[in-house]
Order: structure tokens, then C-alpha cells, then sequence
């Protein structure tokens, strides 16, 4: 027979050697690491103390590491943003959105005829809770999370809405800031891409030979 | 003269308490001046040296009896109440007449005492003499209340109990 | 008004005051630096001595955060009732740091003519009510914000205070019954030289009982429901920024102190401890320190337990503690007795009995109340 609320004092242990441990045995008790208030270059993109000086900024690929997350950004593939934008405006994300703080415009050429691109995509950051849900089911990979940190405005309506051209962002700056993300997502492109192209070389193959089939067996009826 | 000033600010508060519950148009409002009313009234006890009376009085109407209320009010509709602001109701005359009658029934008697009591007589605080009184002389009227309080517990046991849900069949959703 | 009469009383309540409110400042620092240990995280390290780099284990956090609070924008919710948004957070402060003066301090600065904080024949009594009054101003708080969340939280604090106040009352009823004193300095009177109440078998159920309630009465975790961030928000101080919201913290945590210096009156000795004689207002010292080991039990279970649902806490409440609780004022009335009897012998046998009877009664409210179990089922993954 267990001892009455033994679980609890069995939980309170392995809290309390936590606890104790962490002054103890720093390595394996704390692996959090301080960040700031490190000497230069100490930091991945050699942030160092932060901010230096009053006033300082840092640059646009602000990070703390590879694997911090932010708000999301739209992704193009260079050049001209909106020449490249991988976003079709298919408006997938902001259906999916659970606190619903991303709105898309589709885009109409002169004579009213849908260009695959959004006019309007505006995410409120004050809104959005970071769930990266709009990367999951985002079917072009034209959404991925941001890690920018230095957000904060005086403007507390309009400084936290990103605009579409606040949120357009290059691959290759998606690469600097998640390396192995952008890759592993790079290649899975790249992968679909090529299924893609299998498959419809596949599916113009059989097509292919059911007409030449198609055909032979009309020459036999004919030659009956 | 201490006690004096504090007579005059805590009755001025279970009054004005008082007024505001009766004509507070919104159900919650009124019940939080309710208990203003009451923690005057507790006030006043202090003052009494009852301090027992007093803590009861917190412990139960603030405590018990307010919760009990707002419990009750959270379970009614348009707690905001009518945006009606007529001063005096209908049947003004008929409720004066009742208060008066209370007010005569209730100190008749103290009325009657008062020239006699000697007010300045210091009382010793009596915390102990009121359980030997609740134990001794009362203590079949204590048995009997406890009782009461049983039997409505039960009652409301039972009430829940019959409030219960027929349980629902497997649906397929 | 009598001008010494005056003087007197501010210096037996202002003192009160100023070290509760320090000592809450320095309690939020370590609960946040605790919990964060106990999570494998540093905790609040930065802020020390301003424009310097010295970090002062973050001991500067608790100054920061007020400035902060104080300077932060106060937002109340459209349509919200502005006058009890007001009063809530004052209404939820004044009962915590009233019952404060029932705590039996022997202040070093009062000499035995000055007047105590409050002397009151039932001060345990009038702690109890007055803990009270901290429900209605958390509903109060709930209704006014006008937001679902906030009056589901109110409500459920509500429901949550109003049931563990029974099993908290019952079992300093036993404290009460052994002493025969409302007296809270009588009570710690009576346990002078490490005659604690805890030390006896009734007495320490009653001291579990009752630190287990007094843990659903401050909603602390794991009873912290009413303020259940992944439910709903922050409860009923959601719509609450600013002063308002460091008044509901001051609150909670004076209330805290508050209820831990009550079980350190009824069970742990109060005052009592070495050195007392030598000099006598280590008393204070002692208290406050057995109220700071309460604490840290209360942050350590903090770090420990997950939140209750909710009918696991109404069925804690009145299924287990309640039971137990009346069981217990049984059992120590029969200790009462036995104790009048003077003898060494029966005393042991009071002993050994009421041990049995309250374990069996314990573990036996636990097989009844742990219903069936059974594995759970999936309806539609496979």
C-alpha cells in the first residue's frame, strides 16, 4: 500500500532536485543560456550587450538563435518583390488563422482578371499569438516565421500592423536567419517539384501510350 | 467622545447603505450596499464591545447571506435591471405602514427600559459567557436550528439532485 | 480624539504595514527566482543597480515592476461598471492587510502599556470573517470587468472559497477546542516551549487540513483556478492593468502572509522558538520566519503540482476534507479528554488510536472517492 499523497512528496523531490541541482550541477540543471551581456561576436550573428548605445539599432536579421521564432513573414524568391512572390493570395491562412489577425486582398489586373498574388496582406502583430499555423497549412510555402524581435512602436494600432510590403521578405534572408530550415524547405520544394514534374511526365507517357494503343487497335478493327 | 464620532460615521454608513440598496435599480449594486449596511451594522456591534455579535454579523450576512445573493442574482436575467427612476412606488403608503408597525413592535420594550439603564455601566468583552449561554440555558434552541439547517441542507441535496440531466444516449457525433 | 491614543495606534499599524508590503516585494522576487530554478531556468537577473552592469541576482526586479505598474496606462473596458472596477482591487486589499493586526507580533517597539494592533477576545474568529470579504471583491472584480472570462473566474472563485472555508474553519476549531481561547495571543501562549500544536496527531491533520485550504483560499496553485491562465486568461483581474493590478498582487500575497501567520499561530508555536529567553523580541523574528517556511512551501508546491479541474476540487473539498475535518474535532475532543485524565498511559493509547483512526479515515475517503479509473478510450483516432 502507497502512502497517502505520496505522489505529491514524490513530485516535490524531483522539483526540489531541480532546485538544488541547478546551483550545483549548472550543466546538466541549467541549460539556459544568457544571451545578453556577452562579450562581441559571443552571440551567433554577434549581437553582443544589447543595445549597445542608446539609440542603437540592430540590423534587418536581428536574431537570437537559429531556432527562435517570431511573427511571420511572407517569402519572394528575389528581384522585384511582387514579380517573385511565392503567396497566391489563396487566403488559406487567414481562414486558418485561430485569433484571425491575417487579412488578404487578391490582386485583378486592369481588366478585372486574377493575377496569382495578394494586393492587401496585412498581419496584426498585436494579435497574432506566434502559432506558426499559417506556415503549416500554407500549401506554397510562402509564408515562414520571422524571428525580428525589435518591434516595439510608439504607434500602438499602427505601428503593430504589418503591412504587405513590411512582410515581404527574400529567400535568401530566410536562409541567413533559419539556415537549416530554409534548406530542409528548399529541398522539399525542389522534391515536390520534381514528383511534380514525374508525374505529369508519367501521366503524359501513359497518355501517350493509350493513344498509340487506342490507335493499333483501330488499325486492327480497320484491318478486319 | 471617540466613541461618539464613531457611532455618527458608522451609522451614517449602514443608512446610507441602506437607502442606496433599496433604490439601486441594478441587482448587484444593490446587494454590495447591502453589505455596506451590514459591515455598519457590525461597526456598530464593535462599538457595543459585542464582539462576537460582530464577527458573526461579518462572518455571516457579509460572508454567507452576500455571496448567497450574488449567487442567486447571477442565476436571474436583466441584472442591470429596469431604467425605470420613479422616486416613490405604488404602494408607498401600505410599506410605511408596516415599517412604522415593525419599528414600534421591535422597541416597544427598549423604549420603555431606556431611562432606567445606566449607559456609562463598562461591559467586559464576553466571548466565553456567550457560549456558556449558547450551551447551557439555549442549548435545545441551538440543537433545534442545527436541525433546521440539516433538513434544508438535505432539502437542497435532493434539489440538485432531481435537477439532474437524463443522461444522454451515445450520439454518433 | 486623544492625540497619544492616535500615536500609539500608527505605531502599532504602520510598522505592520511597511514590512508586509517590503517583504511582498522581496516574496515576488523569490517565488519568480524559485520557480524558475525549479524549471531549469535563471530567472530575474538583470535588474540591480541602475545605469551599472551589477546584476544583484535581479533583487532590483521587485523595484522595477512597481515603477512599472505604477506608470503603466489604466485601461477600463468599455462598458465595464467603472465604479466597481474601482473598488474591487481596494476592497480585495483592505480585508488582507485588516486581519494582519489579529496576528499575535510581539513588536519589540510596543511595550506592555502601548496598545496592540488589535486586541480583540475573538481575533480568530474575526480573521475568519474577515478572509471573508475577499470573495466579494474577487466577484466584484469579475462582474465589473464586463468580460466572460472574468466573471467565469469570479465564480469560480467564489464556488472555491466558499467551499474550502469550511474545512479551514473546522480544523482551527480544534486549536481552539484544545486552548479554550478565541485569543489568538492565548493560543500562542499556550504553546510555549515547543508545546506545538503540530506535534500532536489531531493537531497535525488539522495543520494539513488546513494549509491545504488556506492553499485553495489565496488560489494558489494548484488551486489557482480562478486565475487559470490557459483557461481563461488571467481570471477576474484580466481587465486589470496598471496600479489596479499591483493592488490585486499586493492583495493576494498580503493575504498570503496573512494566512500563513495564521496556522503559524494555531499550530506552529506562533513567536515560540530558541532563544526566547535570552532575548525576548527574537518572537518576531520567529514568526516571521516560520511565515516565510510556509511560503516556501507554497512556491514549492507551486513549481510541483498541476492545476486541479474543477470537480476535482469541489470533490477534494467536500468529499475528503470535510469528512476528514469533522472527524478530526472527534478525535481531539477525545484527546481533550483523555488528557484530563493525567496519566502518561492513556495518553499513549489517545495517541496510537487517534493516529490509526485518522490515517485509516484518510486513506479510506481516498478509495472511496477515487472512482472508477479505467484507461482512456479514443473514439475516433485509431
Amino acid at each position: 500500500m502507497s502512502i497517502l499523497g505520496g505522489g505529491i512528496f514524490k513530485g516535490m523531490a524531483v522539483t526540489l532536485r531541480n532546485f538544488l541541482g541547478s546551483y550545483t550541477n549548472k550543466k546538466e540543471r541549467l541549460p539556459t543560456i544568457d544571451y545578453s551581456w556577452r562579450a562581441d561576436g559571443a552571440l551567433p550573428q554577434g549581437i553582443g550587450d544589447y543595445p549597445k548605445e542608446k539609440g542603437e539599432q540592430l540590423s534587418d536579421t536581428t536574431t537570437v538563435t537559429e531556432y527562435s521564432r517570431n511573427f511571420p513573414m511572407l517569402l519572394h524568391d528575389g528581384g522585384e518583390p511582387m514579380d517573385t512572390v511565392r503567396c497566391v493570395a489563396c487566403q488559406i491562412c487567414e481562414r486558418e488563422c485561430p485569433p484571425q489577425c491575417i487579412y488578404i486582398e487578391k490582386d485583378y489586373d486592369e481588366n478585372g482578371k486574377y493575377i496569382k498574388r495578394p494586393a492587401v496582406f496585412d498581419i496584426d502583430v498585436s494579435v497574432c499569438m506566434s502559432c506558426q499555423i499559417c506556415v503549416e497549412v500554407c500549401p506554397f510555402d510562402a509564408i515562414v516565421m520571422n524571428s525580428q524581435f525589435e518591434l516595439s512602436t510608439p504607434d500602438r494600432f499602427g505601428g503593430l500592423l504589418m503591412r504587405r510590403d513590411d512582410l515581404l521578405k527574400s529567400n535568401d534572408y530566410y536562409h541567413k536567419i533559419h539556415p537549416e530550415e530554409a534548406a530542409a524547405r528548399d529541398a522539399k520544394i525542389a522534391a515536390e517539384k520534381a514528383a511534380k514534374e514525374a508525374k505529369k511526365k508519367a501521366a503524359a507517357e501513359k497518355a501517350r501510350a493509350a493513344a498509340e494503343k487506342k490507335a493499333t487497335e483501330a488499325a486492327k478493327e480497320d484491318a478486319k | 467622545m471617540n466613541e461618539e464620532i464613531s457611532f455618527w460615521i458608522l451609522s451614517a454608513i449602514a443608512v446610507l447603505g441602506a437607502l442606496v440598496a433599496v433604490r439601486k435599480r441594478n441587482l448587484i449594486h444593490g446587494v454590495f450596499a447591502l453589505l455596506v449596511f451590514f459591515a455598519g451594522l457590525s461597526g456598530l456591534f464593535l462599538l457595543l464591545l459585542a464582539e462576537f455579535i460582530a464577527a458573526v454579523q461579518v462572518l455571516v450576512y457579509i460572508g454567507a447571506v452576500g455571496v448567497l445573493l450574488l449567487f442567486a442574482i447571477m442565476l436571474t436575467e436583466r441584472v442591470a435591471g429596469d431604467d425605470d427612476r420613479r422616486m416613490i412606488s405604488r404602494g408607498w403608503s401600505w410599506g410605511l405602514l408596516a415599517a412604522a408597525a415593525v419599528f414600534v413592535v421591535l422597541l416597544l420594550r427598549p423604549i420603555q427600559q431606556l431611562p432606567s439603564q445606566d449607559a456609562a455601566q463598562p461591559i467586559k468583552p464576553s466571548v466565553e459567557a456567550l457560549g456558556h449561554k449558547l450551551i447551557n440555558p439555549y442549548v435545545v434552541t441551538l440543537e433545534v436550528l442545527a436541525l433546521l439547517l440539516t433538513a434544508a441542507l438535505i432539502g437542497a441535496v435532493t434539489a440538485a439532485q432531481g435537477l439532474r440531466m437524463p443522461k444522454e444516449e451515445d450520439s454518433p457525433e | 480624539m486623544s492625540f497619544e491614543l492616535l500615536i500609539d495606534i500608527l505605531i502599532a499599524t504602520v510598522p505592520l504595514m511597511l514590512i508586509f508590503a517590503t517583504v511582498f516585494a522581496f516574496t515576488t522576487w523569490l517565488e519568480r527566482k524559485a520557480l524558475a530554478r525549479i524549471q531549469n531556468r535563471i530567472g530575474p537577473n538583470k535588474v540591480g543597480i541602475p545605469c551599472t552592469r551589477i546584476g544583484l541576482f535581479g533583487l532590483g526586479q521587485p523595484t522595477a515592476d512597481g515603477i512599472k505598474m505604477i506608470f503603466k496606462e489604466n485601461i477600463v473596458p468599455t462598458g465595464a461598471d467603472r465604479l466597481f472596477h474601482l473598488l474591487a482591487p481596494i476592497l480585495a486589499l483592505i480585508p488582507s492587510m485588516l486581519v494582519l493586526c489579529f496576528l499575535p507580533l510581539d513588536f519589540p517597539w510596543l511595550n506592555e502599556n502601548s496598545v496592540k494592533a488589535f486586541l480583540l477576545d475573538g481575533a480568530v474568529i474575526f480573521f475568519f470573517a474577515i478572509t471573508g470579504l475577499n470573495t466579494l471583491a474577487v466577484f466584484m472584480a469579475g462582474w465589473a470587468s464586463r468580460n466572460k472570462y472574468s466573471l467565469l473566474g469570479g465564480m469560480r472563485a467564489v464556488a472555491q472559497m466558499i467551499s474550502y472555508e469550511i474545512p479551514l474553519v473546522l480544523s482551527a476549531v480544534i486549536v481552539v477546542m484544545m486552548v479554550g481561547s478565541l485569543d489568538a495571543a492565548e493560543i500562542a501562549g499556550e504553546q510555549k516551549g515547543g508545546n506545538w500544536f503540530v506535534f500532536y496527531p489531531w493537531g497535525f491533520a488539522a495543520f494539513v487540513i488546513f494549509f491545504i485550504a488556506a492553499l485553495a483560499e489565496t488560489n494558489r496553485s494548484p488551486f489557482d483556478l480562478p486565475e487559470a491562465e490557459s483557461e481563461i486568461i488571467a481570471g477576474y483581474f484580466t481587465e486589470y492593468s496598471g496600479f489596479k493590478f499591483a493592488l490585486f498582487f499586493l492583495a493576494e500575497y498580503i493575504a498570503m502572509f496573512a494566512i500563513s501567520g495564521l496556522a503559524v499561530t494555531l499550530f506552529l508555536g506562533g513567536g515560540d522558538g530558541p532563544g526566547l529567553a535570552v532575548l525576548p523580541w527574537l518572537s518576531v523574528i520567529w514568526f516571521l520566519a516560520k511565515i516565510f517556511a510556509l511560503i516556501a512551501v507554497m512556491i514549492w508546491l507551486r513549481g510541483t503540482l498541476p492545476r486541479l479541474r474543477v470537480d476535482q476540487l469541489m470533490g477534494f473539498a467536500w468529499k475528503f476534507m470535510l469528512p476528514l475535518s469533522i472527524l478530526n474535532i472527534f478525535v481531539a475532543g477525545f484527546a481533550w479528554h483523555a488528557k484530563q485524565l493525567d496519566s502518561q498511559f492513556i495518553m499513549v493509547i489517545t495517541w496510537v488510536i487517534s493516529l490509526a483512526v485518522l490515517y485509516g479515515a484518510a486513506s479510506g475517503l481516498n478509495q472511496l472517492n477515487r472512482g472508477k479509473v479505467r484507461p482512456r478510450e479514443y473514439k475516433y483516432a485509431e
